[in-house]
């Protein structure tokens, strides 16, 4: 009897999983768009199905009772609703799931703001391409250059920013200032950065109206992010016609160690490119960089990047203002070390914290003159981030800058102009995305100086709106202060710092494959420094009388899609801008300003030659001078700017190993442009001023290198 | 009353056994499907049946292991580059979610040193030299976990296929690689009959390329 209950338990069990309850449906987004490929299913069991190319969904359930019905599909939030099974036989659903944040990208403040990215999915560049543009020649500032924005100054070589001047671009390395990124630089002739782009994942370059993270720079800022710990062990070797490389990563668990080497000369290069300069010393450098990772715990990330340089130069330069020449001898060493560690705290705190020291001395003998000018920078960091809620960030951090200054000029005497700054500064800044869409940003910066005397607050604001899928506007505002340049506060240092304030309206269309942006801006200076002659040494001949506005709309275009194995971008600006500064007498266009600049970068790659080629094409249109002998201030201008530079990379076998040969060809063209005139002091008997054109160092460039992977 | 005991703890039993039962069947139906599946939808049809076996089975990798693969041959498939990447992301969650059930499972890795060849196609200028790395070290863990695994193998040799001969790659340095993983393929035998047994074909089929390739 007691088997048969059993048995008879047993099959109404069975029989109880026959009588099964039809589940159908549709699954479809908001927009009544069908998913097709959802997953309908009963929690926490088999029970279930697929929806159908036109959402439709149906499938069998033996279970019994109250169950949960979920819906999921990639990219939705997934949808949940309990059913009573045991009340009817069949249901019929129409399930609407929710995007979720993962699928559109959710919006971005980004006013101002290029970032090239090699960990973000969709950026407008990355350091490939940056590393690859053969108008930059290697160098990550000449290739920001071809980005809109970006003033063509073929004599400088720095990065000059809507209407502004090159010190206004200030460089840092993983948040960490870099108060010396360029090598030493000779009279009229352009310098360039002394961080090679293979050592950085991604740069952030805003063009204005960036955070409050980021203080003492007028126009721009250019944050680059080195490396993380490397996973792979290698070695490299190089041979150029401007000297030798050599490269090697060792790796440990949790651990990295790169370094790398360089000894660079250009006297094999300047015999091969006609030089339009008497050297008499041809340019020499050695260089070595050091770069130490280590992963501490779960989340913290301790950086160690160190860098030397040693370099000099000579050149016989005629000094067209005293109409004498001067034979310039320059020698300069560098030292940078930035210790930089980050670490989350919990799981809604981060902290980041660096240490950063640098250390810079140039050396400029002049005939029997010698000039000797040493900086010394350290820097200490605290900054904390903390994750309120999902909608909510919030930043807060301070710094503390200590910078010593010392120029000691042999002149038919000896003087020293030695200055020393405090600076120490905090910030705050909140983050809160009201929507998916809609994204706000306030921010604070509170600055002292103890050489200025000074202590300045700015607010700074940007937002951000999504309109479509891809697209976005942005608006970003806010006022900037930067003490002025050393050149003068060695003579004064009781000037205040310059003030700039930035508006900046952008819309942007971004996919993986497009960029299409346009951004507006308008720009005012305030304090600008102004001396009554150059070079004067009384501090009384300089105030803060200056001011300059600039307004403009840049444009960039780039897609990678349309053609073929190809790549290509456009940037264009229009700028307007007037200064009234220095020893200007009157507002005018300064000598460095291009009304119109353009860019035009092509890279493709040639399979069956398994060659990489890039030209990029720049113009410039011409800038004003001053011309003593018209009537009239800033009464001239240049003719227009030209170049066309190209590059190859081939890829083949040396011995076995994998090398890479590499074809750079500056100004193809050969186009010998005049970027502006230095006049004499002076007139001559007839009373006219004799002039002299400022030319590139040479009229075409190539260089060539041979890489061997070891 | 004794025998009810038994009875009932026979019922019990029964149904424990049925239910490992229905993970089995419900694996072996499912992964049978995985294999003779071609398009996308079928492919998608096939994962979701694997996930919603691992929302049951939390303790076991293998759903999940399956469900990740599908999307990793998903994206073979998908053109579009933001697709792709989705399904990828699809497919490394997946993953990690295995991962934190068995870290120590070569398969996992394997399949993790497999996905990542799909991630470079989208953008190889760009993500070849970030992911290259990566998948070298996942391919080096799957193989410290099991020198046996065949899979790690015929990747191995497909990577090398692929690579241009500049780059240390090419048909003839494939061949004894692909001679090599055969070998393992011959000698493997799965742990179990729902564990990963995939790639004897594929190596087949690649190993004749190899050997149609005409002799630089």
């Amino acid at each position: 009897m007691k088997i048969f209950i059993m048995f008879f338990s047993l099959q109404l069990m069975l029989s109880g999983a026959f009588a099964q309850v039809q589940i159908s449906g549709k699954v479809t987004d908001q927009g009544k768009m069908p998913l097709s490929g959802a997953n309908v299913f009963f929690h926490g069991t088999y029970d279930g199905a697929t929806a159908d190319s036109l959402g439709r969904f149906k499938f069998k359930t033996s279970l019994k009772g109250i169950q949960k019905l979920t819906a999921s599909f990639i990219g939705y939030k997934p949808f949940q609703r309990k059913l009573n099974l045991d009340s009817l036989n069949s249901f019929i659903l129409n399930i609407v799931l929710e995007e979720s944040g993962e699928q559109i990208d959710e919006v971005v403040i980004n006013a101002g703001a290029f970032e090239a990215s090699d960990e973000k999915k969709a950026v407008i560049l990355r350091m490939f391409d940056v590393a690859t543009t053969p108008s930059a020649q290697g160098d990550i500032f000449g290739a920001l250059g071809s980005l809109p924005g970006v003033q063509k100054v073929g004599e400088d070589g720095r990065v000059f920013v809507r209407g502004g001047e090159a010190y206004e671009t200030k460089t840092y390395m993983d948040g960490m200032q870099v108060s010396t990124p360029f090598l030493s630089k000779m009279p009229d002739m352009p310098t360039r950065g002394r961080f090679s782009p293979l050592l950085f994942s991604g740069t952030l370059f805003s063009t204005g109206a960036y955070s409050a993270e980021y203080g003492q720079a007028l126009s721009s800022i250019v944050d680059m992010k080195t490396n993380g710990v490397e996973m792979e062990e290698k070695s490299s070797i190089s041979i150029m016609t401007v000297g030798v490389m050599g490269s090697t990563i060792k790796c440990w668990k949790n651990a990295s160690l790169s370094l790398s080497g360089d000894y660079v000369t250009s006297g094999l290069s300047n015999t091969i490119n006609k030089q339009q300069v008497d050297w008499i010393k041809s340019p020499f450098g050695v260089d070595g960089t050091v770069m130490y990772r280590l992963k501490t715990g779960k989340t913290g990330l301790y950086k160690f990047f160190g860098a030397f340089n040693n370099s000099s130069s000579g050149l016989n330069y005629p000094n067209t203002q005293t109409g004498i020449n001067h034979d310039i001898l320059a020698n300069s060493g560098n030292v940078f070390l930035n210790n930089t560690w980050s670490s989350m705290i919990g799981e809604k705190w981060m902290m980041k914290s660096g240490v950063v020291l640098n250390y810079d001395r140039q050396k400029f003998d002049i005939d029997q003159d010698q000039m000797v000018t040493t900086k010394r920078m350290t820097q200490c960091k605290l900054d904390f981030h903390h994750f309120l809620n999902d909608q909510t960030e919030l930043k807060l951090g301070g710094d503390w800058v200590n910078y010593a200054y010392e120029q000691n000029i042999r002149m038919g005497g000896n003087y020293s102009l030695p200055f020393t700054n405090n600076e120490l500064s905090g910030f705050g800044e909140i983050e809160y995305k009201l929507t998916k869409k809609l994204a706000t940003r306030f921010g604070a910066r509170l600055e002292n100086s103890t050489l200025l005397k000074e202590t300045t607050l700015v607010p700074r604001f940007s937002g951000a709106y999504k309109t479509g899928n891809h697209s976005q506007v942005s608006l970003a505002c806010g006022q900037f202060y930067q003490n002025p340049e050393d050149d003068y506060l060695k003579f004064a240092p009781r000037l205040n710092p310059e003030k700039a304030s930035h508006a900046v309206m952008t819309w942007q269309y971004l996919t993986e494959q497009k960029t299409f942006r346009v951004e507006a801006y308008r720009k005012k200076y305030y304090n600008l420094v102004k001396y009554t002659k150059p070079l004067t040494t009384n501090p009384l001949d300089y105030s803060n009388t200056g001011n300059g506005h600039a307004e403009g709309i840049d444009f960039f275009w780039r897609d990678k899609e349309t053609f073929k194995l190809t790549d290509y971008w456009i940037s264009y600006s229009w700028i307007n801008a007037r200064r009234n500064y220095r020893d200007f007498p009157k507002a005018a266009i300064p000598t460095y300003l291009s009304e119109h600049n353009l860019s035009l970068v092509y890279k493709r790659f040639f399979e069956p030659l398994r060659t990489f080629a890039s030209v990029t094409y720049s113009f410039a249109s011409s800038r004003p001078y001053h011309d003593p002998n018209l009537s009239g201030f800033m009464n001239a201008k240049t003719t227009a700017y030209n170049d066309i530079s190209l590059s190859l990379t081939y890829l083949m076998q040396i011995f076995g190993k994998q090398s890479v040969l590499h074809l750079m060809v500056n100004n193809l063209a050969g186009f010998d442009t005049v970027y502006g005139y230095n006049f004499s002091n002076t007139p001559d008997a007839a009373g006219h001023y004799e002039s002299t054109p400022i030319k590139s160092p040479y009229v075409r460039q190539i260089i060539f290198l041979v890489s061997i992977m070891l | 009353m004794k025998k009810l005991i038994v009875s009932l703890a026979l019922v019990s039993l029964f149904s424990i056994c049925f239910a490992n039962e229905t993970y089995q069947t419900a694996m072996n139906q499912s992964i049978e499907k995985l294999f003779q599946v071609k398009s996308i939808p079928e492919y998608i049809e096939v994962a979701n049946r694997f996930e919603r076996i691992s929302n049951i089975e939390k303790t076991e990798w293998l759903p999940l292991y399956y469900s990740a693969f599908a999307y990793v041959m998903i994206s073979f498939q998908e053109s579009e580059n933001v697709k792709k990447d989705n399904y990828l992301d699809q497919a490394q969650k997946y993953l990690d979610r295995a991962m934190a059930i068995d870290p120590n499972e070569s398969e996992l890795h394997l399949l993790q040193g497999f996905l990542y060849p799909s991630r470079m196609t989208v953008d190889p200028m760009n993500r070849g030299m970030a992911l290259m790395p990566e998948m070298n070290k996942s391919l080096d863990k799957a193989l410290e976990l099991n020198p046996d695994n065949p899979r790690v193998y015929y990747l191995r040799a497909t990577m090398t296929f692929h690579t241009p001969q500049e780059y240390g790659g090419g048909a003839s340095k494939a061949l004894p690689l692909f001679l090599l993983a055969e070998e393992k393929f011959s000698i493997f035998k799965p742990k179990t009959a729902i564990s990963p047994n995939w790639g004897k074909e594929m190596n087949e089929s690649e190993l004749k390329k190899v050997q149609e390739t005409p002799k630089e």
